[in-house]
Protein backbone atom coordinates (compact mmCIF):
# COMPACT_ATOMS: atom_id res chain seq x y z
CA UNK A 1 0.00 0.00 0.00
CA UNK A 2 2.59 2.50 -1.05
CA UNK A 3 1.58 6.04 -1.72
CA UNK A 4 2.19 6.85 -5.33
CA UNK A 5 4.15 9.98 -4.62
CA UNK A 6 6.16 8.84 -1.68
CA UNK A 7 9.77 8.80 -2.78
CA UNK A 8 10.82 5.25 -2.18
CA UNK A 9 14.39 6.21 -1.29
CA UNK A 10 13.30 7.90 1.93
CA UNK A 11 13.18 5.45 4.75
CA UNK A 12 9.94 6.15 6.49
CA UNK A 13 9.87 3.33 8.94
CA UNK A 14 7.48 0.42 8.60
CA UNK A 15 4.73 0.62 6.05
CA UNK A 16 1.27 1.71 7.23
CA UNK A 17 -0.26 -1.74 6.93
CA UNK A 18 2.46 -3.23 9.10
CA UNK A 19 1.91 -0.48 11.63
CA UNK A 20 -1.82 -1.00 11.52
CA UNK A 21 -1.53 -4.70 12.10
CA UNK A 22 0.93 -4.34 14.94
CA UNK A 23 -1.04 -1.59 16.67
CA UNK A 24 -4.38 -3.32 16.18
CA UNK A 25 -3.00 -6.60 17.47
CA UNK A 26 -1.55 -4.81 20.44
CA UNK A 27 -4.82 -3.09 21.27
CA UNK A 28 -6.81 -6.29 20.88
CA UNK A 29 -4.30 -7.96 23.19
CA UNK A 30 -4.77 -5.11 25.66
CA UNK A 31 -8.54 -5.42 25.39
CA UNK A 32 -8.42 -9.11 26.17
CA UNK A 33 -5.86 -8.64 28.92
CA UNK A 34 -7.99 -5.94 30.53
CA UNK A 35 -11.41 -7.48 30.22
CA UNK A 36 -10.57 -11.12 30.80
CA UNK A 37 -7.62 -11.07 33.15
CA UNK A 38 -7.58 -7.54 34.59
CA UNK A 39 -3.86 -7.33 33.87
CA UNK A 40 -3.84 -3.69 32.89
CA UNK A 41 -4.57 -2.17 36.28
CA UNK A 42 -0.95 -1.11 36.96
CA UNK A 43 -0.69 0.49 33.50
CA UNK A 44 -4.00 2.23 34.02
CA UNK A 45 -2.82 3.50 37.37
CA UNK A 46 0.42 4.82 35.88
CA UNK A 47 -1.41 6.55 33.04
CA UNK A 48 -3.95 8.04 35.42
CA UNK A 49 -1.07 9.55 37.39
CA UNK A 50 0.11 11.16 34.17
CA UNK A 51 -3.41 12.40 33.52
CA UNK A 52 -3.88 13.79 37.00
CA UNK A 53 -2.47 17.28 36.30
CA UNK A 54 -4.88 17.60 33.39
CA UNK A 55 -7.73 16.45 35.56
CA UNK A 56 -6.75 18.90 38.25
CA UNK A 57 -6.47 21.73 35.72
CA UNK A 58 -9.93 20.96 34.44
CA UNK A 59 -11.53 20.65 37.81
CA UNK A 60 -9.84 23.63 39.42
CA UNK A 61 -12.04 26.29 37.78
CA UNK A 62 -15.18 24.28 38.44
CA UNK A 63 -14.43 23.75 42.10
CA UNK A 64 -13.31 27.38 42.34
CA UNK A 65 -16.66 28.58 41.06
CA UNK A 66 -18.41 26.24 43.44
CA UNK A 67 -16.40 27.57 46.38
CA UNK A 68 -17.12 31.11 45.35
CA UNK A 69 -20.85 30.51 45.09
CA UNK A 70 -20.91 28.81 48.46
CA UNK A 71 -19.05 31.80 49.90
CA UNK A 72 -21.80 34.10 48.73
CA UNK A 73 -24.67 32.07 50.15
CA UNK A 74 -27.31 34.45 51.36
CA UNK A 75 -28.04 35.03 55.00
CA UNK A 76 -31.70 34.04 54.66
CA UNK A 77 -30.75 30.78 53.04
CA UNK A 78 -28.44 30.02 55.92
CA UNK A 79 -31.11 30.89 58.44
CA UNK A 80 -33.65 28.75 56.68
CA UNK A 81 -31.29 25.86 56.57
CA UNK A 82 -30.38 26.35 60.19
CA UNK A 83 -34.02 26.25 61.26
CA UNK A 84 -34.64 23.18 59.18
CA UNK A 85 -31.64 21.42 60.65
CA UNK A 86 -32.71 22.33 64.14
CA UNK A 87 -36.14 20.78 63.64
CA UNK A 88 -34.50 17.75 62.15
CA UNK A 89 -32.19 17.47 65.15
CA UNK A 90 -35.17 17.72 67.52
CA UNK A 91 -37.14 15.03 65.81
CA UNK A 92 -34.02 12.89 65.61
CA UNK A 93 -33.43 13.29 69.33
CA UNK A 94 -36.99 12.22 70.07
CA UNK A 95 -36.59 9.23 67.82
CA UNK A 96 -33.27 8.38 69.40
CA UNK A 97 -34.80 8.46 72.85
CA UNK A 98 -37.51 6.10 71.75
CA UNK A 99 -34.93 3.86 70.19
CA UNK A 100 -32.87 3.76 73.38
CA UNK A 101 -35.95 2.72 75.36
CA UNK A 102 -36.81 0.04 72.88
CA UNK A 103 -33.25 -1.22 72.90
CA UNK A 104 -33.19 -1.45 76.68
CA UNK A 105 -36.46 -3.35 76.63
CA UNK A 106 -35.06 -5.65 74.02
CA UNK A 107 -31.97 -6.53 76.04
CA UNK A 108 -34.15 -7.08 79.10
CA UNK A 109 -36.48 -9.36 77.18
CA UNK A 110 -33.58 -11.23 75.65
CA UNK A 111 -32.07 -11.92 79.08
CA UNK A 112 -35.48 -13.03 80.33
CA UNK A 113 -36.07 -15.25 77.35
CA UNK A 114 -32.74 -16.93 77.93
CA UNK A 115 -33.64 -17.63 81.55
CA UNK A 116 -37.16 -18.71 80.64
CA UNK A 117 -35.86 -21.21 78.12
CA UNK A 118 -33.35 -22.66 80.55
CA UNK A 119 -35.87 -23.10 83.37
CA UNK A 120 -38.55 -25.72 83.45
CA UNK A 121 -40.60 -24.15 86.19
CA UNK A 122 -41.65 -20.90 84.57
CA UNK A 123 -45.24 -20.08 85.39
CA UNK A 124 -45.65 -16.86 83.47
CA UNK A 125 -43.86 -14.00 81.88
CA UNK A 126 -45.29 -10.67 82.86
CA UNK A 127 -44.88 -6.97 82.34
CA UNK A 128 -44.73 -4.51 85.18
CA UNK A 129 -47.82 -2.33 85.11
CA UNK A 130 -46.89 0.14 87.81
CA UNK A 131 -45.16 0.34 91.12
CA UNK A 132 -47.18 0.51 94.30
CA UNK A 133 -48.16 3.99 95.32
CA UNK A 134 -47.33 3.39 98.96
CA UNK A 135 -44.02 5.05 99.70
CA UNK A 136 -43.25 2.77 102.63
CA UNK A 137 -43.46 -0.52 100.86
CA UNK A 138 -41.67 -1.74 97.75
CA UNK A 139 -44.18 -3.45 95.57
CA UNK A 140 -44.84 -3.90 91.89
CA UNK A 141 -48.05 -4.70 90.11
CA UNK A 142 -47.68 -7.09 87.17
CA UNK A 143 -50.15 -7.80 84.41
CA UNK A 144 -50.78 -11.47 85.16
CA UNK A 145 -52.97 -12.84 87.89
CA UNK A 146 -54.98 -15.91 88.60
CA UNK A 147 -55.83 -16.01 84.93
CA UNK A 148 -52.26 -17.08 84.28
CA UNK A 149 -52.23 -19.51 87.15
CA UNK A 150 -50.26 -17.33 89.53
CA UNK A 151 -50.47 -18.04 93.23
CA UNK A 152 -49.31 -16.17 96.24
CA UNK A 153 -45.78 -17.02 97.24
CA UNK A 154 -44.41 -17.62 93.79
CA UNK A 155 -40.90 -16.22 93.31
CA UNK A 156 -40.41 -13.53 90.68
CA UNK A 157 -37.18 -13.14 88.70
CA UNK A 158 -35.88 -10.78 86.11
CA UNK A 159 -32.98 -11.09 83.73
CA UNK A 160 -30.38 -10.55 86.44
CA UNK A 161 -31.66 -12.29 89.51
CA UNK A 162 -34.34 -12.63 92.11
CA UNK A 163 -36.77 -9.74 92.19
CA UNK A 164 -39.24 -10.69 94.88
CA UNK A 165 -42.24 -12.79 95.65
CA UNK A 166 -45.91 -12.62 94.78
CA UNK A 167 -47.85 -11.60 97.84
CA UNK A 168 -51.30 -10.94 96.50
CA UNK A 169 -53.10 -12.21 93.43
CA UNK A 170 -56.04 -10.62 91.71
CA UNK A 171 -57.82 -12.09 88.70
CA UNK A 172 -55.84 -10.09 86.18
CA UNK A 173 -52.98 -8.63 88.16
CA UNK A 174 -50.65 -9.64 90.92
CA UNK A 175 -48.67 -7.78 93.51
CA UNK A 176 -44.97 -8.51 93.85
CA UNK A 177 -43.18 -7.66 97.05
CA UNK A 178 -39.60 -6.84 96.20
CA UNK A 179 -36.63 -8.24 98.07
CA UNK A 180 -35.84 -4.76 99.34
CA UNK A 181 -39.20 -4.46 101.08
CA UNK A 182 -39.07 -4.20 104.83
CA UNK A 183 -40.64 -7.51 105.69
CA UNK A 184 -39.15 -9.58 102.91
CA UNK A 185 -36.69 -12.33 103.80
CA UNK A 186 -34.83 -14.63 101.46
CA UNK A 187 -32.85 -17.65 102.57
CA UNK A 188 -29.54 -17.36 100.75
CA UNK A 189 -26.20 -19.04 100.54
CA UNK A 190 -22.82 -17.45 100.05
CA UNK A 191 -21.85 -19.00 96.76
CA UNK A 192 -18.15 -19.08 97.54
CA UNK A 193 -18.33 -20.85 100.86
CA UNK A 194 -21.75 -22.40 100.86
CA UNK A 195 -22.59 -20.80 104.19
CA UNK A 196 -26.29 -20.18 104.63
CA UNK A 197 -27.81 -16.97 105.85
CA UNK A 198 -30.98 -14.98 105.62
CA UNK A 199 -31.19 -11.84 103.56
CA UNK A 200 -33.44 -9.21 105.04
CA UNK A 201 -34.96 -6.34 103.17
CA UNK A 202 -35.02 -3.17 105.19
CA UNK A 203 -36.99 -0.90 102.95
CA UNK A 204 -34.88 0.27 100.05
CA UNK A 205 -32.04 -2.21 100.42
CA UNK A 206 -31.01 -5.63 101.61
CA UNK A 207 -28.62 -6.82 104.28
CA UNK A 208 -27.49 -10.02 105.92
CA UNK A 209 -28.26 -10.14 109.58
CA UNK A 210 -26.97 -12.31 112.35
CA UNK A 211 -23.71 -13.10 110.65
CA UNK A 212 -21.03 -13.97 113.20
CA UNK A 213 -18.27 -11.39 113.39
CA UNK A 214 -15.66 -13.79 112.10
CA UNK A 215 -17.83 -15.29 109.37
CA UNK A 216 -15.97 -15.88 106.11
CA UNK A 217 -17.61 -13.23 104.03
CA UNK A 218 -16.10 -10.43 102.06
CA UNK A 219 -16.99 -7.72 99.66
CA UNK A 220 -18.03 -8.96 96.22
CA UNK A 221 -19.34 -12.35 97.33
CA UNK A 222 -22.38 -13.56 95.45
CA UNK A 223 -25.47 -14.53 97.39
CA UNK A 224 -27.73 -17.09 95.74
CA UNK A 225 -30.93 -18.64 96.97
CA UNK A 226 -30.20 -21.74 98.99
CA UNK A 227 -33.38 -23.56 98.07
CA UNK A 228 -33.96 -25.05 101.47
CA UNK A 229 -37.15 -23.14 102.08
CA UNK A 230 -39.52 -24.80 99.60
CA UNK A 231 -40.31 -21.42 98.11
CA UNK A 232 -37.36 -20.16 96.10
CA UNK A 233 -35.66 -22.36 93.54
CA UNK A 234 -32.01 -22.91 94.45
CA UNK A 235 -29.16 -21.08 92.79
CA UNK A 236 -30.87 -17.88 91.71
CA UNK A 237 -28.53 -14.93 92.19
CA UNK A 238 -29.99 -12.48 94.67
CA UNK A 239 -27.44 -9.95 95.79
CA UNK A 240 -23.81 -9.07 95.98
CA UNK A 241 -22.11 -8.37 99.26
CA UNK A 242 -21.32 -4.70 99.46
CA UNK A 243 -19.69 -3.52 102.65
CA UNK A 244 -18.84 -5.78 105.58
CA UNK A 245 -18.71 -3.84 108.81
CA UNK A 246 -17.18 -5.83 111.66
CA UNK A 247 -17.65 -3.80 114.79
CA UNK A 248 -15.85 -5.32 117.75
CA UNK A 249 -18.53 -3.98 120.11
CA UNK A 250 -21.41 -5.72 118.35
CA UNK A 251 -22.26 -9.39 118.34
CA UNK A 252 -22.86 -9.59 114.61
CA UNK A 253 -21.28 -8.16 111.53
CA UNK A 254 -23.25 -5.70 109.49
CA UNK A 255 -23.28 -6.85 105.89
CA UNK A 256 -24.86 -4.48 103.40
CA UNK A 257 -25.75 -6.02 100.07
CA UNK A 258 -26.75 -4.84 96.63
CA UNK A 259 -29.51 -6.76 94.87
CA UNK A 260 -28.71 -8.06 91.38
CA UNK A 261 -32.16 -7.72 89.97
CA UNK A 262 -33.14 -4.36 88.58
CA UNK A 263 -35.39 -3.88 91.54
CA UNK A 264 -36.53 -0.47 90.51
CA UNK A 265 -35.84 -0.68 86.82
CA UNK A 266 -36.94 -3.90 85.18
CA UNK A 267 -40.02 -3.86 83.00
CA UNK A 268 -40.41 -7.52 82.26
CA UNK A 269 -40.38 -10.21 84.88
CA UNK A 270 -40.59 -13.94 85.08
CA UNK A 271 -42.80 -15.72 87.60
CA UNK A 272 -41.63 -19.20 88.48
CA UNK A 273 -43.57 -21.77 90.39
CA UNK A 274 -42.65 -22.53 93.94
CA UNK A 275 -40.02 -25.15 94.46
CA UNK A 276 -41.64 -28.55 94.40
CA UNK A 277 -41.10 -30.55 97.51
CA UNK A 278 -40.42 -34.24 97.34
CA UNK A 279 -43.70 -36.09 97.91
CA UNK A 280 -44.35 -36.76 101.55
CA UNK A 281 -43.87 -40.41 102.51
CA UNK A 282 -47.12 -42.37 102.81
CA UNK A 283 -48.35 -42.67 106.37
CA UNK A 284 -47.34 -45.98 107.94
CA UNK A 285 -49.91 -48.79 107.54
CA UNK A 286 -51.66 -49.80 110.72
CA UNK A 287 -50.43 -53.19 111.88
CA UNK A 288 -52.92 -55.85 110.81
CA UNK A 289 -53.72 -58.60 113.34
CA UNK A 290 -52.47 -61.90 112.01
CA UNK A 291 -55.41 -64.25 112.35
CA UNK A 292 -56.44 -66.33 109.39
CA UNK A 293 -59.82 -64.82 108.87
CA UNK A 294 -58.54 -61.38 108.88
CA UNK A 295 -55.73 -62.50 106.63
CA UNK A 296 -58.16 -64.03 104.17
CA UNK A 297 -60.30 -60.95 104.20
CA UNK A 298 -57.22 -58.88 103.76
CA UNK A 299 -56.08 -61.01 100.84
CA UNK A 300 -59.49 -60.71 99.26
CA UNK A 301 -59.49 -57.04 99.78
CA UNK A 302 -56.00 -56.87 98.40
CA UNK A 303 -57.01 -58.88 95.33
CA UNK A 304 -59.97 -56.66 94.74
CA UNK A 305 -57.91 -53.64 95.45
CA UNK A 306 -55.18 -54.82 93.07
CA UNK A 307 -57.50 -54.52 90.12
CA UNK A 308 -58.56 -51.16 91.30
CA UNK A 309 -54.99 -50.30 92.04
CA UNK A 310 -53.90 -51.31 88.59
CA UNK A 311 -56.52 -49.06 87.18
CA UNK A 312 -55.58 -46.17 89.37
CA UNK A 313 -51.94 -46.87 88.72
CA UNK A 314 -52.40 -46.60 85.01
CA UNK A 315 -54.29 -43.37 85.39
CA UNK A 316 -51.64 -42.18 87.75
CA UNK A 317 -48.99 -43.11 85.19
CA UNK A 318 -50.80 -41.11 82.59
CA UNK A 319 -51.06 -38.25 84.98
CA UNK A 320 -47.50 -38.29 86.26
CA UNK A 321 -45.69 -37.11 83.10
CA UNK A 322 -47.78 -33.97 83.13
CA UNK A 323 -47.01 -33.21 86.72
CA UNK A 324 -43.60 -34.86 86.71
CA UNK A 325 -41.40 -31.98 85.47
CA UNK A 326 -42.79 -29.71 88.15
CA UNK B 1 -16.73 25.40 -2.26
CA UNK B 2 -13.35 24.64 -3.71
CA UNK B 3 -10.71 24.91 -1.11
CA UNK B 4 -8.26 27.71 -1.82
CA UNK B 5 -4.76 26.43 -2.22
CA UNK B 6 -3.36 28.99 0.11
CA UNK B 7 0.16 29.04 1.41
CA UNK B 8 0.32 28.30 5.07
CA UNK B 9 3.12 28.60 7.56
CA UNK B 10 4.62 25.28 8.57
CA UNK B 11 2.77 23.61 11.39
CA UNK B 12 4.61 23.46 14.68
CA UNK B 13 4.73 20.25 16.64
CA UNK B 14 3.78 22.21 19.74
CA UNK B 15 0.39 23.09 18.30
CA UNK B 16 -0.40 19.48 17.62
CA UNK B 17 0.36 18.52 21.19
CA UNK B 18 -1.60 21.47 22.48
CA UNK B 19 -4.70 20.55 20.51
CA UNK B 20 -4.56 16.98 21.73
CA UNK B 21 -4.16 18.20 25.29
CA UNK B 22 -7.20 20.44 24.85
CA UNK B 23 -9.23 17.59 23.45
CA UNK B 24 -8.29 15.38 26.39
CA UNK B 25 -9.25 18.19 28.77
CA UNK B 26 -12.65 18.34 27.13
CA UNK B 27 -12.97 14.61 27.82
CA UNK B 28 -12.14 15.25 31.45
CA UNK B 29 -14.39 18.25 32.07
CA UNK B 30 -17.09 17.28 34.56
CA UNK B 31 -19.99 17.92 32.22
CA UNK B 32 -23.60 17.15 32.99
CA UNK B 33 -24.39 13.49 32.49
CA UNK B 34 -26.73 13.92 29.53
CA UNK B 35 -24.14 15.72 27.38
CA UNK B 36 -22.26 12.48 26.73
CA UNK B 37 -25.11 11.44 24.48
CA UNK B 38 -24.39 14.07 21.86
CA UNK B 39 -20.92 15.43 22.54
CA UNK B 40 -18.57 14.23 19.77
CA UNK B 41 -15.30 12.47 20.41
CA UNK B 42 -12.91 15.39 20.06
CA UNK B 43 -9.77 13.28 20.37
CA UNK B 44 -10.96 11.09 17.53
CA UNK B 45 -11.77 14.10 15.37
CA UNK B 46 -8.38 15.67 16.02
CA UNK B 47 -6.60 12.46 15.14
CA UNK B 48 -8.52 12.37 11.87
CA UNK B 49 -7.66 16.01 11.24
CA UNK B 50 -3.95 15.71 11.88
CA UNK B 51 -3.57 12.41 10.05
CA UNK B 52 -5.34 14.01 7.13
CA UNK B 53 -3.29 17.20 7.14
CA UNK B 54 0.03 16.15 8.65
CA UNK B 55 0.44 12.48 7.80
CA UNK B 56 4.19 12.67 8.26
CA UNK B 57 3.82 13.88 11.86
CA UNK B 58 0.74 12.10 13.12
CA UNK B 59 0.28 8.52 12.10
CA UNK B 60 -0.97 5.20 13.34
CA UNK B 61 1.44 5.07 16.27
CA UNK B 62 0.28 8.43 17.61
CA UNK B 63 -3.32 7.41 17.18
CA UNK B 64 -2.64 4.26 19.16
CA UNK B 65 -0.95 6.13 22.03
CA UNK B 66 -3.70 8.74 22.19
CA UNK B 67 -6.23 5.95 22.17
CA UNK B 68 -4.59 4.47 25.25
CA UNK B 69 -4.71 7.82 27.03
CA UNK B 70 -8.34 8.28 26.00
CA UNK B 71 -9.10 4.85 27.40
CA UNK B 72 -7.82 5.87 30.77
CA UNK B 73 -9.46 9.28 30.63
CA UNK B 74 -12.87 7.88 29.80
CA UNK B 75 -12.48 4.97 32.20
CA UNK B 76 -13.34 2.62 29.37
CA UNK B 77 -11.88 -0.74 28.58
CA UNK B 78 -8.15 -0.64 28.00
CA UNK B 79 -7.55 -0.73 24.24
CA UNK B 80 -10.97 0.03 22.82
CA UNK B 81 -10.19 3.61 21.81
CA UNK B 82 -6.70 2.56 20.77
CA UNK B 83 -8.06 -0.06 18.40
CA UNK B 84 -10.66 2.29 16.93
CA UNK B 85 -8.25 5.19 16.43
CA UNK B 86 -5.61 2.92 14.92
CA UNK B 87 -7.99 1.55 12.33
CA UNK B 88 -9.52 4.91 11.37
CA UNK B 89 -6.07 6.48 11.13
CA UNK B 90 -5.07 3.73 8.76
CA UNK B 91 -8.21 4.22 6.70
CA UNK B 92 -7.42 7.93 6.38
CA UNK B 93 -3.82 7.21 5.44
CA UNK B 94 -4.98 4.88 2.64
CA UNK B 95 -6.66 7.71 0.77
CA UNK B 96 -4.98 10.70 2.38
CA UNK B 97 -3.88 12.34 -0.89
CA UNK B 98 -7.42 12.14 -2.21
CA UNK B 99 -9.17 13.29 0.92
CA UNK B 100 -7.01 16.38 1.33
CA UNK B 101 -8.21 17.61 -2.03
CA UNK B 102 -11.90 17.33 -1.17
CA UNK B 103 -13.81 20.39 -0.08
CA UNK B 104 -14.97 20.62 3.51
CA UNK B 105 -18.50 19.35 2.84
CA UNK B 106 -17.31 16.12 1.29
CA UNK B 107 -14.65 15.79 3.94
CA UNK B 108 -17.34 16.13 6.60
CA UNK B 109 -19.26 13.25 5.06
CA UNK B 110 -16.12 11.11 5.02
CA UNK B 111 -15.40 12.11 8.59
CA UNK B 112 -18.94 11.10 9.55
CA UNK B 113 -18.28 7.67 8.13
CA UNK B 114 -14.93 7.36 9.90
CA UNK B 115 -16.34 8.48 13.24
CA UNK B 116 -19.14 5.96 12.86
CA UNK B 117 -16.49 3.32 12.20
CA UNK B 118 -14.88 4.43 15.47
CA UNK B 119 -18.13 4.00 17.35
CA UNK B 120 -18.83 0.70 15.67
CA UNK B 121 -15.43 -0.70 16.63
CA UNK B 122 -15.94 0.38 20.21
CA UNK B 123 -19.39 -1.15 20.35
CA UNK B 124 -18.07 -4.39 18.95
CA UNK B 125 -15.16 -4.38 21.39
CA UNK B 126 -17.47 -3.79 24.35
CA UNK B 127 -20.04 -6.32 23.27
CA UNK B 128 -17.37 -8.91 22.59
CA UNK B 129 -16.13 -8.47 26.15
CA UNK B 130 -19.56 -8.94 27.61
CA UNK B 131 -21.25 -5.55 27.85
CA UNK B 132 -24.84 -4.96 26.78
CA UNK B 133 -25.72 -2.88 23.72
CA UNK B 134 -26.11 0.74 24.80
CA UNK B 135 -28.71 1.76 22.23
CA UNK B 136 -28.66 3.55 18.90
CA UNK B 137 -28.10 6.94 20.50
CA UNK B 138 -24.48 5.84 20.76
CA UNK B 139 -24.18 6.64 17.04
CA UNK B 140 -25.47 10.21 17.41
CA UNK B 141 -22.20 11.96 18.44
CA UNK B 142 -20.51 11.36 15.04
CA UNK B 143 -23.30 13.38 13.37
CA UNK B 144 -22.55 16.33 15.61
CA UNK B 145 -18.86 15.78 15.00
CA UNK B 146 -19.34 15.86 11.21
CA UNK B 147 -21.32 19.08 11.50
CA UNK B 148 -18.49 20.59 13.52
CA UNK B 149 -15.81 19.45 11.07
CA UNK B 150 -15.69 22.59 8.87
CA UNK B 151 -15.55 24.74 11.97
CA UNK B 152 -12.71 22.68 13.40
CA UNK B 153 -10.74 22.83 10.19
CA UNK B 154 -11.08 26.59 9.87
CA UNK B 155 -10.18 27.04 13.50
CA UNK B 156 -7.02 24.97 13.25
CA UNK B 157 -5.89 26.64 10.05
CA UNK B 158 -6.24 30.05 11.65
CA UNK B 159 -2.82 30.21 13.35
CA UNK B 160 -1.05 29.36 10.11
CA UNK B 161 -2.52 31.89 7.78
CA UNK B 162 -0.04 34.37 6.48
CA UNK B 163 -0.38 37.68 8.23
CA UNK B 164 -0.56 39.48 4.91
CA UNK B 165 -3.84 37.81 4.02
Amino acid sequence: MDFANTPSFFRQGPRPLVRLISCATLSVALLVADSRYGLMEPAREALSVVLYPLQWAVNAPVSGVRDLSSFFTTQSELQQENAKLRTAALSNAAQLGRLATVERELTELKALAQIASSRTDVAAQAEVLYTGRDAFTYKLIIDRGTNAGLKGGMPVLDGHGLLGQITRVQPLTAEVTLVVDKNQMVPVMIERTGQRAILYGYGGGVELRYMPIHADIKEGDRLVTSGIDSVFPPGVPVAQVGKVDRNAGAAFARVACIPYAGVQSSRYVLVVSEKSMPPAPAPAQPVVPLDAKAAKAAAKAAKKGEGKDAKTKSTAKAATPASGPR
Amino acid sequence: MERPQELLKPVKRRLIYLTFALALIVELVPLPVGSVRWLPDFVGMLILYWVLNQPSRVGIGTAFLLGLIADVATAGLFGQHALAYTITAYLVLLRQRQLVMFNLGVQAIVVLGLLQVNQLIMVIARMATGSAFVGWSFFLPPLVGALLWPLLTNLLVLPYRQRSL
